[in-house]
Order: structure tokens, then sequence, then C-alpha cells
């Protein structure tokens, strides 16, 4: 499984937030779809997470 | 949009700013790295800040309140974990506390509230009227906006001098990218 990266979720969501200042409401809201999405993935495949051994 | 929906959504949307800022200071000032579930908890936090922030420059959406909630109940998820993780008695906790309590623990409380006052706002109806696409930004709107974005920009290089680009170490005790 790739691990990605823990800033990748934050680069997604500052896309968003400068896509939503930029007036792309709509796509802002679908990037922060993907942030959320990406976030979740981040969590569960985080090697060194606490909840991989819980699990 | 309504003023007092307004008004109120750019009140959360300070308060996830300076939330996010005390947060920073602990970083910086006083050393403590935020562990990978708290950078997790940051995160989410910025979506929520997200959620509000699209209803203050673009004016109210159902959608945009859904942004808040969803985070929240991630965030919130996020922070229980954490809970969980030092709720049993001999496992330590990470980092110190404020006001006795661990970050972890006022995250929970705060995603909590966050999507109780979400909740709460849309029950003003008034707001929805105008809809969205008519909606001008203030320049105050502007301003949170873009301090909003300042802040996210500001946790996302932090994380990548934290993390670099492999796994995050779950007790970090330096920036690995400035380390190499």
């Amino acid at each position: 499984m790739i691990v990605l990266p823990m800033a990748v979720p934050f680069i997604v969501l500052v896309l968003a937030a400068i896509l939503a200042m930029l007036g792309l409401r709509r796509t802002a809201v679908w990037i922060w779809f993907l942030a959320l999405a990406v976030t979740v993935y981040v969590l569960q495949s985080h090697i060194t997470d606490p909840l991989k051994v819980a699990l | 949009m309504n003023t007092l929906a307004r008004a109120l959504n750019a009140l959360a949307l300070v308060g996830v700013c300076a939330v996010l800022g005390v947060a920073f200071y602990w970083q910086i000032a006083r050393g403590e790295l935020p562990c990978p579930l708290c950078l997790l908890q940051r995160m989410a936090l910025l979506g929520a800040g997200l959620g509000f922030m699209l209803n203050v420059r673009f004016g109210s959406s159902e959608s945009h309140y859904g942004v808040v909630i969803v985070s929240a109940l991630v965030g919130g998820a996020v922070a229980a974990r954490q809970v969980l993780l030092h709720i049993v008695p001999g496992t330590g906790s990470y980092g110190s506390a404020l006001l006795g309590w661990h970050f972890y623990t006022w995250a929970l409380v705060a995603f909590f509230l966050i999507a109780l006052f979400a909740a709460a706002l849309l029950f003003i109806e008034a707001q929805f009227a105008e809809g969205v696409s008519e909606w001008r930004p203030s320049v105050g709107a502007q301003v949170l906006g873009w301090l909003f974005v300042v802040i996210a920009l500001g946790n996302t290089v932090s994380t990548l001098l934290e993390c670099g680009f492999g796994p995050c170490p779950d007790n970090p005790t330096g920036y690995q990218l400035l380390q190499k």
C-alpha cells in the first residue's frame, strides 16, 4: 500500500481554500471532498500510526 | 445573507484561526511537535474552517455547512481515537496540557461544539433566501478568508518540514527536512 506523505491532504486543502478565495466555489467544495478522502486514506495507511496496531 | 448568520460564521472562522494559531504557537515557542494524529486533527479543523470561510466568502449554503459538519465528525473521530489511546492507566499521554486537558481532549470538545454550532446555524433559514450567486464579499470577508489561507499554508509548510516526504514518526523530535 502506498504511504502518502502527511502533507498531501494539507496541500489539497490549501488548493481548495485558494480556489474558494478566487471565486471557484463548487470546485473548492469538490477539492475539499478530495482532501477529506486523502485525510482518511492517510489515517488508515500511515504505518507508524497507533491505529494500525490497535486494529 | 442574513446579518446574524454572517457574523456568526465570521466569528467561527476567527475561532478556528485562533485555535490553529495557539497550536502553532505551542509548536514553535514551546517546541512541541504535533504527532500524526494531532496533524490529522489540524487538518480536520482546517476543513471546518473552509466551510465557514465559504459561508463568509460566498454567502450561506447548505453544502458549506455540510463541509463544516463532516470535517468536524472526521476530526472528532481522530481526536476520540487519540483520547482512547491514552485513556488506559499507565499508557501516558502526548504533549503537555493546557488548563488541565491535553490538546487532543480539547480538540474532541472543540469538534463536538463546531458540529453543534453549525447545526444550530442551519436553523436560521433567512440566510439561504439570498442565494450564493448574488453574494458580494466585503473587504473584511476577503481579509479573513486570505488570513485563513495563510494559516492553512503555514500548517502545510510546517507538516512538510516535520514529516518530509515519508511516513511521519509517532513521536517526532525534529523537523525531518531540516535535519537532512
